[in-house]
């Protein structure tokens, strides 16, 4: 596939090339475009992100609003309400927002997740948001009443069927639940002590009566679009809501920008030092995979290439092109399976961190670190091998197919110094501008390859975050590897502009 | 035979050659074999490896199990209920054909569990109940979920790559036939066009997103229903639109052409989606699922993965559009479309079949690395949870070795025959 997808992108590049402008005015160019995709990148993500199921300020506050106490749940409502304005999610997501003329536009400046849901159901169903609203209030109301009902010992059980009832009430939106839980409280609220709860409950059937009463359901089919200013989630991930110069305030964050990539949902540190911990292992293994990559693949590809259609260059190629197919982690499995330990040979170690620390001396630690990385390094590079030797291979045979290899032959030159000293240098730059288009791969590859040997790098952690549902630490690996890749994109096509003069970035 | 040779030459079809160059290299015919065989095993896979009988007489009537089974799952017909509750291997038939694998996935072999390898010595009635590839660690049988597994990793490669080839094939063909300036329209249509993208999408997404998110929580053909529905709207919608369009040509301020930069905004996708890790992209889609299940996945990839086959198609394009008959059927004056349509895009095709054959490979291989990695596969049996069940038993050799080799020959065959078509279809890449 590689292979092939490298000649399309020649061919791409003939066209683009003849099209562009002078080399300069093409790394500007290039990189103009590099902004706004990242831009539209993270809005994506984030779109999705904010899209996800789940409520992050339930998991911060990592209890449920329990049936304790009156004082209680108000106590536990106001943190999750403090949480959630911390987080800033009670902000609308994005700078516009397209709705309909019967939803509410504000919506997340209700609370709970659960409540959000009914409401917007509710709106969709009748398009009466004025009435949804009082209907809600009225809910509200009545759950209030029941929570400030008059206990002693006779209302307990009462009273928590009550609650549980009004709860089903503000979550739900089908009619028959409703219908029930409401029949339920209208059953206890006639028993004595449940005066208080007469008013508020009539209300809220009247409530209820009317919203169901006076649909508008039109109002659901006009499209709308709303203008949020810059008080949104994304402006305020992206730029943070700390003034650019002076002190932050207590709560106030950086933003992507400025680096502050926002705070675990999972284990509440900071992104940022979660990051920086992990991607140098993340970087180590992928220099070491490139740098290994190019130390066999050049060396095979010229021996290939000068051996062209051998029975040793057809072996080659498909014993490479073999390697090539092992999926990285039915080899890593089979590594870990049978060399490290276990039940068959003890070679290397299953995991990859040692005990060896720095302080048992320089070399004692890059011994164990190598020790560690072997296994890691060469299921990272060993599919890598086919695609790079076959990328020299051609550089070597159209190279060699030039004229000015030919007068060197044709002067005598002996075939290694033709080789080596000519052909070599030109054949060379193509293969070593590519460099950059495989770190893609890399990190890609790194989630599998570090989920398997445990190594506690970029990978794992995004794939760990994914798991956790942690969607900062998600947003931001995924915003990470994008930059990654877009880098080695700009790079690898700058140097193959800059190394190769033959192609003209100059109009026609 | 000379005569016989003469014919075969004197084929000159553009298939013929295909075909005859395809067959030149013997790794990709060999390739083209085992992937058909490897077909049948999926396509087969309810009569090669299950729990019930084939043909069996219980209590003097004369049974087809496997075969009930389907109309069972269409929901018209049921099992006798002298089968329920029981397990089919331990009822006494008067007479009995058992598949050759006489397992389901998901059976568990209560007297062979914890990883019971195939040599080592397995509590079962028969010789015929042997498993032969041994079981993992809840007592399942690894050659039945094989078979099983085939099914899926041909299920994924043939979902996700029609739709990626009819997104691919559609954006890169836009992409590369017009180019930035030689889509022109009418100022009008390209207003209306804009605007009335905005009301299909509402009307037809936002407008039904319940409707939409409760269909696909229930099952996938109400989603499939569902969706069909939001297309048709959507398209509906876009019609409407163009059919106003009429009226206002007449007027030259609206009749005024622009160019609409396809090309531009199709390689930016391209470039967007390509610069996000395959697999993260993939797995953060996932994350907002609420429950992931391998039908997602398959749509998933899908969706992800049509931009190589975009780009074949666009460069292929690129190419077409500058040779003469393309210039001919300008000069007969055919509109943009149509000769895309017709005449150019019909010439781009054959070389997708090279991008879809590796994009089978690699959508295949991005399955199997997700349900390694434990997600999404929900209770399906794929090879790439028996491949991850091996973490978990580390003395099980057979469970690393079978599910994993069964996916580097699955992909390795159709790399090749993806390189075989490569050679057969566009000598140029060859050199």
């Amino acid at each position: 596939m590689k292979v092939v997808e490298a000649e399309i992108k020649k061919e791409e590049k003939k066209v683009t090339a003849s099209l562009s402008f002078p080399l300069l005015g093409y790394i500007l160019k290039r990189v103009m475009i590099f902004i706004p995709t990242l831009i539209i990148i993270s809005i994506a993500t984030f779109t999705i992100m904010s899209n996800a199921p789940g409520d992050p300020a339930e998991t911060l506050l990592n209890q449920k609003a329990g049936d304790g106490q009156a004082t209680d749940k108000m106590a536990t409502d106001k943190a999750y309400r403090e949480i959630r304005r911390q987080l800033g999610l009670d902000k609308p997501i994005f700078y516009i927002s397209v709705s309909s003329l019967g939803a509410c536009d504000t919506l997340n400046y209700i609370d709970k997740a659960e409540h959000r849901e009914m409401l917007a159901r509710m709106s969709d169903r009748y398009g009466n948001w004025d009435k949804i609203s009082h209907y809600y209030d009225a809910g509200m109301a009545l759950d209030k009443a029941i929570l400030f009902a008059p206990r002693d010992s006779s209302t307990t059980l009462p009273l928590v069927q009550l609650r549980n009832s009004s709860a089903i009430i503000l979550r739900s939106w089908q009619d028959v639940v409703i219908d029930s839980s409401l029949a339920e409280i209208t059953r206890l609220s006639a028993l004595p002590n449940f005066n208080s709860l007469k008013a508020p409950l009539d209300q809220f059937i009247a409530a209820r009566a009317d919203m169901k009463a006076n649909p508008t359901k039109w109002k659901t089919l006009v499209p709308t679009i709303h203008w949020n200013g810059f008080g949104n989630q994304y402006h305020k991930w992206l730029f943070g809501d700390a003034p650019w110069f002076g002190e932050p305030g207590m709560e106030q964050t950086g933003g992507f920008i400025r680096g502050e990539f926002g705070k675990s949902y999972f284990n509440k540190r900071p992104v940022k030092s979660m990051i920086w911990e992990r991607i140098g292992w993340t970087l180590l293994i992928s220099f070491f995979a490139i740098l290994i990559t190019y130390l066999v693949s050049i060396p095979l590809g010229i021996f290939s290439a000068l051996r062209k259609d051998t029975p040793t260059d057809q072996f080659l190629t498909t014993f490479l092109y073999i390697l090539y197919s092992l999926p990285s982690f039915w080899i890593g499995t089979m590594l870990i399976f049978f060399l490290c330990g276990g039940d068959y040979l003890n070679f290397f170690p299953p995991t990859f961190m040692g005990d060896v620390t720095w302080d048992d001396g320089f070399f004692a630690k890059i011994g164990d670190l190598a020790y560690h990385m072997i296994l890691p390094v060469f299921v990272a590079t060993y599919g890598s091998f086919a695609y790079m030797s076959r990328q020299m291979r051609g550089g070597m045979l159209s190279i060699l197919r030039t004229d000015y290899i030919r007068t060197a032959k044709a002067k005598g030159l002996p075939q290694n110094k033709v080789v080596w000293k000519h052909a070599l240098r030109n054949s060379l730059l193509p293969v070593i501008t590519i460099f950059a288009s495989i770190l893609p791969a890399l990190v890609s590859g790194s989630i599998i390859l570090e989920f398997i040997f445990t190594i506690p790098g970029m990978g794992s952690m995004g794939f760990a975050a994914v798991v956790q549902k942690d969607y900062p630490t998600v947003l931001t690996v995924t915003m990470f590897s994008a930059i990654l890749t877009l880098t080695g994109y700009l790079v690898s096509d700058i140097l193959y502009a800059v190394v190769d003069p033959r192609i003209s970035y100059s109009k026609k | 035979m000379s005569k016989k040779e003469k014919i075969v030459k004197s084929d000159q079809s553009f298939w013929a050659y295909v075909k005859r160059q395809f067959r030149k290299k013997r790794t990709a015919v060999i390739s083209m074999y085992i992937a058909t065989f490897i077909g049948l095993v999926a396509l087969l896979a309810p009569f090669l490896a299950n729990e019930k009988p084939l043909v069996c007489k219980y209590e003097g009537k004369v049974y087809f199990p496997v075969f009930r089974e389907f109309a069972v799952g269409l929901g018209i017909a049921d099992f006798p209920h002298e089968f329920s509750n029981k397990k089919w291997s331990e009822l006494h038939y008067d007479f009995v054909v058992f598949p050759p694998v006489p397992y389901s996935p998901l059976n568990q072999d209560p007297k062979n569990v914890h990883s019971v390898g195939p040599f080592a010595e397995q509590d079962v009635p028969s010789r015929q109940f042997k498993h032969w590839f041994g079981t993992d660690e809840l007592g399942r049988d690894v050659l039945s979920g094989l078979i099983h597994g085939a099914r899926i990793a041909f299920t994924v490669g043939i979902v996700s790559m029609t739709i990626a080839s009819l997104l691919g094939i559609l954006l890169g063909a836009l992409a590369g036939y017009f180019g930035d300036e030689n889509l022109k329209i009418s100022r009008i249509r390209f207003f209306i066009n804009v605007l009335f993208f905005f009301f299909a999408f509402f009307f037809a997404f936002q407008a039904r997103s319940y409707a939409l998110a409760d269909a696909m929580e229930a099952s996938i053909p109400s989603a499939l229903w569902q969706l069909l529905i939001s297309l048709l709207i959507f398209i509906g919608i876009m019609g409407i639109g163009n059919l106003l369009v009429i009226p206002f040509k007449y007027i030259p301020m609206f009749k005024k052409e622009v160019s609409v930069p396809v090309d531009i905004i199709i390689s930016r996708m391209i470039e967007i989606l390509n610069s996000i890790p395959t697999l993260f992209l993939i797995l953060s889609i996932l994350a907002i699922i609420k429950k992931p299940n391998i039908y997602y996945i398959m749509v998933i990839i899908g969706l992800t993965g049509w931009t190589s086959i975009a780009r074949y198609i666009r460069a292929e394009l690129l190419r077409i559009r500058n040779l003469e008959y393309i210039e001919a059927s300008h000069s007969l004056g055919f509109s943009g479309m149509r000769i895309l349509f017709r005449h150019a895009l019909p010439n781009a095709l054959s070389s997708t079949l090279i991008a879809i054959a590796f994009g089978i490979a690699s959508a295949i291989l991005t399955e199997s690395s997700l349900s390694f990695l434990g997600f999404g596969s929900g209770d399906t049996v794929t090879w790439g949870v028996l491949l991850s069940s091996a973490r978990q038993s580390p003395q099980a050799w057979w469970l690393a070795i079978f599910p994993g080799f069964a996916i580097f020959i699955t992909v390795t065959v159709f790399n090749l025959i993806g390189d075989g078509l490569t050679d057969a279809l566009d000598p140029r890449l060859k050199q």
